[in-house]
């Protein structure tokens, strides 16, 4: 019965011939560039429009009376309500059509979820840093949807309550953690191959037969919880169909618009054809495929919120679809660029709403739509295809700040194909990401998930990993502030400007004065990580609680493996992987402060961890000479130098246990990632002084990066360290950010020596690593704000060096040469 | 004969050279992912020269206006009194003993140049073999003037050899081939020893009237050319490391027509018909100041129209021409990495 098991296409991917030569469309045509100006050209604002569809779906007659259902069902209901009453719109000359919200380019609104943040801006909108565009009457429908969602919100309803009072606070704070759940799970990569090829006709019928028999698909007994599960899924997939069906009406009406040329009015007909097939039916053809993954894509983005919700390895997926077109002589490689173009401009429609407070933690934006691409099958045989090169082409046509790319390297990736990733890099938009997939499997199995299913891995959002369409990942649920927990430990559990006899933020340990050896303090900082994860678990578990109750996912069930079978929804336990993930901050900078204490005050016996302590409390105010010494002549992580090195991975391991000696209230496992979004900065912000010499309020060290600035040996050494930590206990993945001027990489040389470079570090166990190539602007930035940016690789004369370290006049020359390209 | 056994025997007991730097991840200096050892001392004084540390042979002390906190540590630990204020150095007080560098905490004054064992460099490089061998990369030895620590620089050659490492040399021209040279009656026999550990050798050519580069160069050029025309006879003719020339573009010095034509008569003649155009820049201006130097020249940058016409005129005369780091080169040689 279990018609989700065979996800993946057959082996044949192989025999073909694959490109060879350099990539083929990458300047874009009429069409994308008109698409992508248009997007440009329309303001960032906010969508009103499904909190006002949800609260007339609550006030309407047949909304008052699904209160008094299941959970489960009101929940499909509202959600079937939002998806077949929107507004359909289809915008000028796309060949995906589907709004994402009821503008060109806005943030959806969740009352369920941390939405309401954003009044915290209300009356400076236009004026943020990032403006948003509201009219006045939409501003008091704004403060109207806000204030009536204040306490029906996930965060209000787990954590205003008796006795989650001091929790409330601390979560509100955000300071040794940040929890991301609160606003919403997301972070999905769905079974998009099923989608494809077998549409949501297939989680219909097996819904419908499961009702029918009053059995589960394996015989058993269908409970009252199930029964509303998989009425759940109907209703919702009833609301997707008239979503579609809306689309398609529209398409026709405008095909027939008086001007319309007889060419769009073919696309427009085609569009709406797709849209009457897809997604309950099977694709027939790439351009429908495609057209498919949105509209269930933007299913999601309605259900749950924005963050992360991925599409997998769509070269994979749609290879087959490709390739009968290709058979067929119905598509050629420039069109199926086009569409590709034309699909991933559609992720730039949606963006996050945070307010300036949050932004801090999440800056720049980031939905992280992912695409993987590359790879290999089930048995490890190298699956990439010609259509892992049009993914790329295709982001090169418009290279904008979605969707994220990631692409996968084994030992066997074809060359053309590193090649061509790395020409994207050297675009400068910092896509794709590279993933090592030895690394990365390995970590998967740790967490659980068997060979074969590992080996299927797609990327969530920007870094983090599932087995794509059988993993329910709250893969971003909190940020971890690992650095807080070292202060802690050398105050007895209280911040450095805490009095004593407030309320203690950590756990009860002993005073400086009676750690008598290294372990001491390690084992007093592994208590305080301990005491912080337990609490944030806690609050997450109420959360997950709420969940259940209040925000169920039926569409995120229905493109999940394991659902149907067990008939319950995703925030039930249904899936067949189910895992809850905690990244960490300041992960170098911990390791960096654990090495300073061991040498400082148990090897070189220079200090007392008294006089340390005091040093950190007065932020090295008399000690500026030891605080230099520190930072720029101390051995740190990032230079190939093992001894270090180990201290970092100490500080993981200590973070790594105390994450997965926890479950979740699924019955699935935490494990922990090694990426901090800028949470790095935001943490920094509240943590003093470090013994590494890190400065009070400075920012930290971000995800496997080393600190800022203790990388004195270049980009190979970073490499060199980052691989030689044991990461398979990190099973949602780490980020290792290099950063170079394009000077430095450009051409030919730069492409192949990047290529080079992140293969030699996957070949040494590198997990991830991603690099930005930077231009005149930002390092313009970065000159007038050097501590905003760090490790930039510049080319000097003969060789590179670090920009920061450069003399002012030197900056402006390299700024120069990068504006004129000479040099 | 005796010496060079000496330096083969002496693979045991390291040899030391004064290195002032030690690069990893450079790509414009031959081919692959390459790291750069850059030799103190140079023969030349080459007016536009941005690397100014590598003049003297001997450590020398800088100081980095902009790094220093005012702790004066260097003050307090200075045993002659050499400083009044930080980085004020009394040059004639100063006994280079760098103890003022040593309690630098933030890295403003510095030491330029540390004497190195074989051993020690070749510790640093060890690790990035991988990185040459995935890239068909190497080491390049740079300056300064790497046959200025001939014993040193066969010896480190050796070693890398003997661990398949492609080896490239960046050289001035200036150094004594002719085995009959009375100065220094053995050196052309250590130099041919180096020749044959060496895969590739970037050849600087700067002036060709002999006059201008006395003027701008400090010396004469009359052995520069020379040993070019024989490193390029002993390429062709006897195997010997592919020679590979490189010219800095200063404009209205290099970069005129009768210099360029010049050089691309001799080059045409001696059949090495590909170079690489350096365009200068002057991002060694402040090291100038960190080692209280006079202040170099004022030079421009070349325009991208002076140096496309440079490369016309090289082109014309059938040599072609290429930006640092867009080498073709040619597929690994004799004793490269496989």
């Amino acid at each position: 019965m279990n018609a989700y098991s065979n996800q993946t296409p057959a082996a044949r991917i192989k025999e073909e011939h694959l490109p060879e030569t350099e990539p083929a469309f990458r300047k874009p045509n009429d069409r994308i560039a008109a698409i992508k100006a248009a997007l440009f050209a329309s303001p960032y604002s906010l969508c009103l429009e499904r909190p006002r569809l949800l609260l007339r779906f609550q006030r309407s007659r047949s909304g008052r009376l699904s209160k008094k259902e299941h959970p489960l069902v009101k929940r499909a209901k509202a959600l079937a309500y939002v998806m077949s009453e929107r507004q359909p719109r289809i915008y000028d000359r796309e060949r995906i059509i589907g709004n994402m919200t009821s503008k060109r380019t806005a943030a959806n609104y969740y009352p369920e979820g941390g939405s309401i943040n954003i009044l915290e801006d209300l009356f400076r909108l236009e004026k943020r840093h990032v403006p948003i565009q509201l009219t006045a009457k939409e501003k008091l429908e704004l403060v109207q949807i806000g204030l009536s969602g204040l306490f029906s919100s996930i965060g209000g309803k787990a954590l205003l309550k008796p006795g989650r009072f001091m929790h409330f606070l601390d979560f509100f704070r955000a300071k040794r953690y940040f929890i991301t759940e609160e606003a919403g799970i997301g972070h999905q990569v769905g079974g998009y191959y099923n989608v494809v090829h077998y549409g949501l006709q297939q989680p219909d019928e097996i819904a419908k037969t499961c009702l029918e028999k009053g059995t589960l698909p394996d015989g058993t007994k269908l409970e009252r919880d199930q029964i509303a599960f998989y009425q759940s899924i109907r209703i919702t997939i009833q609301g997707i169909r008239r979503m579609a069906a809306n689309l398609a009406d529209l398409a026709e009406k405008l095909a027939y618009h008086p001007g319309v040329s007889d060419k769009r009015r073919q696309e427009l007909l085609t569009s709406a054809d797709a849209c009457r097939q897809v997604p309950y039916y099977p694709a027939r053809n790439f351009l429908e495929g495609l057209q498919s993954c949105w509209i269930v894509h933007v299913a999601m983005n309605l259900e749950d919120f924005e963050q992360g919700m991925s599409f997998g390895r769509l070269d994979r997926i749609l290879l087959p679809l490709f390739r009968r077109d290709l058979e067929q002589g119905t598509i050629t490689r420039e069109t199926a660029t086009e569409i590709m173009a034309s699909f991933q401009l559609k992720t730039c429609e949606t963006l996050p709403v945070y307010s300036e407070r949050i932004d801090q933690y999440f800056s720049g934006n980031g939905v992280a739509q992912g695409i993987t691409i590359g790879g290999t099958d089930e048995n490890g045989e190298d699956t990439t295809n010609e259509l892992s090169g049009i993914v790329l082409d295709a982001y090169a046509q418009i290279c904008t700040r979605e969707p994220a790319l990631h692409v996968r390297v084994h030992e066997n990736t074809p060359r053309w194909f590193l090649d061509n990733a790395v020409a994207t890099v050297q675009l400068g938009c910092g896509k794709p990401s590279f993933f090592g997939d030895n690394a990365v499997v390995a970590s998967l199995e740790q967490a659980g998930i068997s060979k074969e299913h590992a080996r299927d891995y797609a990327v969530i959002g920007c870094v983090e990993m599932a087995s794509q369409g059988r993993t329910y990942n709250s893969s971003d649920a909190a940020l971890f502030n690992l650095p807080l927990c070292l202060e802690l430990a050398l105050n007895q559990g209280y911040c450095y400007g805490q009095r004593h006899f407030g309320r203690r933020m950590g756990a009860p340990t002993k005073p400086v004065e009676q750690m008598h050896s290294f372990n001491d303090v390690v084992d007093a900082f592994r208590s305080q990580v301990e005491h912080a994860v337990a609490e944030m678990v806690k609050v997450i578990g109420w959360l997950e609680a709420t969940y259940r109750i209040w925000r169920p996912t039926p569409v995120n069930s229905m493109v999940t493996e394991g659902c149907l079978d067990k008939g319950k929804d995703v925030t039930w336990g249904g899936a067949l992987y189910d895992l809850t993930s905690i990244q960490v901050a300041g992960l170098a900078d911990a390791g960096d402060s654990l090495y300073a204490v061991q040498q400082l005050i148990f090897h070189q016996k220079r200090y007392t961890l008294k006089e340390l302590l005091n040093i950190l409390k007065t932020d090295y105010q008399h000690h500026r000479g030891l605080q230099q010494e520190l930072l720029h002549q101390f051995p740190r992580y990032g230079n190939g130098i093992a001894d270090v090195d180990q201290m970092t991975q100490l500080a993981a391991d200590v973070f790594s246990n105390a994450i997965t000696a926890h479950r979740n209230s699924r019955g699935g496992r935490y494990i922990p990632g090694i990426y901090s979004m800028t949470c790095h900065i935001a943490f920094g912000r509240l943590t003093g002084a470090l013994p590494n010499g890190r400065g009070s309020g400075q920012r930290m060290s971000n995800g496997l990066s080393p600190a800022d600035g203790a990388d004195r040996k270049g980009p190979t050494a970073v490499l060199r360290s980052a691989a030689s930590l044991d990461s398979r206990k990190w099973s949602n993945c780490c980020a290792l950010n290099l950063k170079f001027d394009r000077k430095s990489v450009a051409g030919k040389a730069g492409r192949s020596a990047l290529a080079n470079l992140f293969t030699t570090y996957f070949d040494q166990g590198g997990m991830q690593v991603q690099a930005n190539v930077l231009d005149a602007e930002m390092l313009r930035a970065a000159k007038q704000n050097p501590a905003e940016y760090p490790g930039i690789v510049v080319r000097v004369a003969g060789y590179c060096a670090y920009f920061n370290d450069l003399q002012p006049s030197v900056q402006d020359e390299i700024i120069e040469r990068t504006v004129h390209g000479i040099g | 004969m005796k010496e060079r056994f000496m330096v083969l025997d002496n693979m045991k007991k390291p040899l030391a050279g004064q290195i002032f730097s030690i690069q990893h991840f450079c790509l414009h200096d031959g081919p692959g992912i390459r790291s750069l050892v850059f030799f103190k001392g140079c023969p030349l004084r080459c007016t536009w020269c941005q690397n100014p540390e590598s003049w003297s042979p001997a450590s020398e002390l800088g100081f980095k206006d902009h790094l220093c906190i005012n702790c004066r540590n260097c003050l307090s630990i200075c045993p002659v009194n050499a400083m009044k204020t930080p980085g004020q150095i009394r040059s004639d007080l100063c006994q280079t003993c760098f103890s003022c560098a040593k309690a630098c905490p933030s890295g403003a004054l510095i030491r330029f140049g540390n004497c190195l064992s074989t051993h020690t460099v070749l510790k640093d490089l060890q690790p990035e073999y991988p990185y040459y061998r995935s890239s068909g990369g190497g080491v390049t030895f740079s300056g300064g003037e790497p046959t200025l620590s001939l014993e040193f620089v066969i010896q480190l050659a050796a070693a890398l050899k003997q661990d398949q490492i492609h080896v490239a040399m960046e050289t001035c021209g200036l150094f004594h081939m002719e085995e009959k040279s009375e100065s220094l009656p053995e050196s052309g026999k250590a130099i041919r020893e180096l020749l044959s550990l060496i895969d590739l050798i970037l050849f600087d050519i700067k002036l060709f009237q002999e006059a201008a580069h006395q003027q701008f160069c400090g010396t004469s050029n009359r052995i520069i050319k020379n040993n070019l025309a024989m490193l390029a006879r002993n390429f062709f003719q006897e195997g010997g490391p592919m020679i590979w020339p490189r010219m800095p573009l200063i404009p209205g010095i290099t970069d005129t027509p009768e210099n360029l034509e010049g050089w691309g008569d001799l080059l045409a003649e001696l059949e090495l018909n590909k170079v690489t155009l350096v365009p200068f820049h002057n991002l060694g201006e402040a090291k100038r100041e960190w080692l209280q130097l006079k202040p170099g020249p004022k030079l421009n940058t070349p325009t991208p129209e002076s140096i496309e016409k440079a490369r016309h005129v090289l082109a014309r005369m059938g040599i072609t021409c290429y930006d640092p780091g867009e080498e073709e080169w040619p597929p690994a040689s004799k004793s490269s990495p496989v």
